[in-house]
């Protein structure tokens, strides 16, 4: 792993572990550079009271620079909670996890911003394209283009190419 | 430069400034994308901080040879001798005080580069020390190592994201990042007046080095102490150009298809950049029409791929689309042409197989082949007034439920073949080849009407002359068999052959077909009935239904036509009565009753022949749904 992601993260990790993480997250596990989970639960009232998620990241030798890939763990008996802006693979429409990630920001913030994200929700219901998206959407939610609209309207690189076909004009000359 | 000598001797390379390089230290192990030279330059320039040798960890309370151990190796570029420098990193981070041999060849030169670290401030994106004099935001005052500011710049383009807005600050999201740099008060390396430092100032050990005090107000991007992202990256402009040209390039790209059937073939794209049919071209062909004019594309497909290839730089994609295209049209027409090819096989074994079967059904007796042929052409002539309006069998059909008993039967003809004679087992098979309107049926017909010549020839005639172009014949036949198939048989096979009607095409009007089979199923409870009390009886009937399908399925072709064949065929009235009337009389009698009383006379064969034409006459209809399209 590329020197300055491991750096980074040995020294956030660090940080956890002598300072703890914020109210209502905690590491799960974090035994390498390259996966880390943790549970976040929303303190307080909420819609998602009494629940408890679990995210998962996942860094590349470029982070911080590039983003983490965040997403919410679907596996293992574990669910994505139900909010319009996260997908029922687990996948996440939040812009500081794509164009807005900035270096400046950890893994801790980032578990903070997503926690405050579920608080804020006023109605628990999922994406409106979530069927569409989580029938062809990839892996990793980095390779992802969403749009930030606050509709998720994610435009897969899939989609732009079935576009592409849609314009196409027919030429009937029959 | 002036101090190569001293630089040298502290093991560093020429290119120093302040102690700093002009190179990065492999903190980031990226592709280095940005200008080197601009860099270099503006580090030269002190507007941007040299590339440090940023220190793991630093306690404002430590010397200078645990300075310099925390120290992170110098690495060259290779990825490889990176990683060793690491571990040796750790390993010397790990046992801290005692340092390697070589770094410290001499206590007092060793001050001044320890020196610098004094008030070492933490990069918040790397998380590593630098000495104080480091970039700072322009916008928001934050502190940021050269060598994370060389790795933030714009996002790079792509297709499906055209814009590429100025990269952001990391800190305070504002556009357009840039830094700013306050160089300290002491020069060494190059640029330096080339006198010894001999550190003037930057020790400074006991006071804190001049901290960073806060800035009160941000710098413009234009300002000149600034220097932006794109400063480092002049080519944004020209990449962001590139994408543009290519998505511009595949947007005016258009996929030509071509509609066969129901189907739509890519046979060619048009690329953005060049014409791919000129309009000129394009219009002859569209003009031409007909076969030929696929031949014609394909070959201009064909022709335009060369064209293509002989352009330097066209998109090699466009090329293998093209190419990928014209090999599935390829595929396409020969897929047509082995169907083709079943069905002429298909065809002539049927109408050898009827020719057989005929020969026979004449050997055996007079009666067996040739009378319900007639009988089907006088009750297609009184049939045929209703033929020009679709809509009277429907209600005709209502009324005369019971009757279809008959054709019932016929369908279930295969059972009843295995008692009677072969003529019928001819008939049954008609039915099924006769409704699919090209040639054959008219063969069998003819072969099988040895019996009259005058009936067989002018059948033959009419069939010949009114034959429409057969192309999708196959799909016709199961059209016209599965409607007709829908009004003939009881409950359960309706449903069935509606299926199979929807799932071969999905252009038949639901309505039709649902008209079809609607009516006969609810008559078909009674019919049912009826059979089981006579099996025999209905066996007669069902002889007539093929010439009457066929007639009546060409006569929804071409209206025009099927008023001659009204005279035509008047002719022929008397012919079938005989046996048929005589078969009817005798055994369908308690069927025919019921309905005599309404219609009278030979009311019976007529009505029959009423609900098979318009039952076929339905599923002509839904059959004109998909041919248009030839």
């Amino acid at each position: 792993m590329a020197s300055i992601a491991a750096r980074r993260l040995a020294k956030e990790l660090k940080e956890i572990q002598t300072e703890g993480c914020p109210v209502g997250i905690n590491l799960v596990k974090a035994d390498n550079f390259e996966l880390w989970w943790f549970t976040i639960e929303v303190m307080g009232e909420s819609q998602y009271k009494g629940e408890v998620y679990t995210l998962q990241f996942r860094f590349d030798g470029q982070y911080p620079i590039s983003s983490p890939a965040v997403q919410f763990v679907v596996t293992e008996g574990r669910q994505a909670p139900i909010h319009p802006h996260v997908y029922s693979n687990g996948h996440i429409c939040a812009s500081i996890l794509g164009n807005e990630w900035s270096p400046v920001l950890s893994v801790t913030a980032v578990c903070v911003t997503l926690q405050s994200m579920l608080a804020s929700c006023k109605k628990k219901e999922r994406p409106i394209d979530n069927d569409r998206y989580v029938r062809n959407a990839p892996d990793n939610p980095k390779k992802t283009q969403f749009h930030y609209d606050g509709k998720c309207c994610p435009a897969l690189i899939a989609y732009s190419i079935m576009t592409d076909m849609g314009s196409a004009i027919t030429d009937d000359t029959v | 430069m002036g101090n190569a000598s001293s630089s040298g001797s502290r093991g560093h390379n020429d290119e120093s400034v302040d102690y700093g390089s002009l190179v990065p230290q492999g903190v980031y192990t990226g592709p280095r994308d940005w200008n080197h030279a601009i860099v270099s330059q503006l580090i030269i320039a002190r507007r941007l901080a040299p590339f440090y040798r940023p220190l793991e960890e630093f306690e404002s309370g430590w010397d200078d040879d645990q300075i310099l151990a925390a120290r992170k190796e110098p690495s060259t570029s290779t990825e490889s001798t990176d990683h060793t420098s690491r571990s040796e990193l750790v390993h010397t981070i790990s046992s801290k005080s005692s340092h390697s041999k070589r770094s410290v060849p001499s206590r007092d030169q060793l001050r001044p580069e320890a020196a610098v670290y004094r008030g070492a401030v933490e990069c918040p994106i790397c998380f590593l020390y630098y000495p104080p004099n480091i970039n700072h935001s322009r916008c928001c005052d934050q502190a940021i190592c050269t060598e994370c500011f060389v790795q933030i710049k714009r996002n790079e383009p792509t297709t499906t994201h055209l814009v590429s807005e100025p990269a952001a600050c990391p800190y305070c999201v504002q556009d357009n990042f840039g830094v700013v740099y306050r160089p300290p008060h002491w020069r060494a390396g190059i640029g330096s007046d080339g006198s010894t430092p001999s550190w003037p100032e930057p020790p400074r050990e006991s006071a804190q080095p001049p901290t960073h005090k806060r800035r009160q107000h941000s710098y413009s991007v234009d300002s000149p102490e600034v220097v932006t992202t794109d400063q480092i990256r002049p080519d944004w402009e020209a990449k962001l150009a590139a994408v543009r040209a290519a998505v511009a390039r595949r947007a005016n790209r258009r996929i030509i298809m071509r509609q066969v059937g129901d189907r739509l073939i890519p046979v060619g794209v048009s690329s953005g950049r060049v014409h791919a049919l000129d309009s000129g071209e394009a219009g002859a062909e569209a003009a031409e029409g007909g076969g030929g004019s696929r031949r014609r594309r394909r070959g201009g497909a064909n022709s335009h791929i060369e064209h293509l290839m002989s352009i330097p730089g066209q998109d090699l994609e466009e090329i293998m689309l093209m190419e990928a295209m014209r090999l599935s049209l390829i595929e396409h027409e020969e897929h047509q042409r082995k169907e083709a090819d079943e069905r002429r096989k298909r065809e002539a074994a049927a109408a050898a197989a009827a020719a057989a079967e005929g020969g026979a059904s004449n050997e055996g007796g007079p009666a067996g082949g040739p009378t319900p042929q007639p009988a089907a052409v006088a009750s297609s002539t009184l049939a045929t007034p209703p033929s020009n309006s679709s809509t009277i069998p429907a209600s005709s059909q209502v009324s005369l439920a019971p009757v279809s008993a008959s054709p019932a039967s016929a369908v279930s003809g295969q059972s009843q073949s295995n008692e009677s004679d072969t003529g019928q087992q001819q008939q049954s098979k008609p039915p099924f080849n006769s409704q699919s309107r090209p040639s054959p049926p008219s063969n069998s017909h003819s072969e099988s009407l040895n019996g009259s010549e005058s009936v067989s020839t002018s059948l033959n005639q009419r069939v010949t002359s009114n034959r429409p172009p057969p192309p999708f014949s196959a799909l016709n036949a199961a059209l016209a068999s599965a409607s007709t198939a829908a009004a003939i048989l009881g409950p359960p096979l309706p449903r069935q052959s509606q299926e199979t009607a929807t799932t071969t095409t999905t252009t038949i009007p639901t309505s039709t077909v649902g008209n079809a089979h609607m009516t006969p199923s609810t008559s078909a409870l009674d019919t049912n009935g009826n059979n089981d009390e006579q099996d025999q009886p209905p066996a007669l009937p069902p002889k007539s239904t093929p010439t009457a399908t066929t007639n009546t399925s060409s006569s929804s072709l071409n209206p025009r036509d099927a008023s001659e064949r009204h005279l035509e065929e008047l002719s022929y009235g008397p012919l079938p009565s005989s046996p048929e009337s005589a078969a009817d009389g005798v055994v369908n009698e308690p069927l025919l009753a019921a309905i005599k009383k309404k219609d009278g006379g030979n009311a019976g064969d007529a009505s029959l022949n009423e609900v098979e034409r318009s039952a076929s006459g339905e599923s002509g209809q839904s059959q004109d749904g998909p041919t248009p399209n030839e």
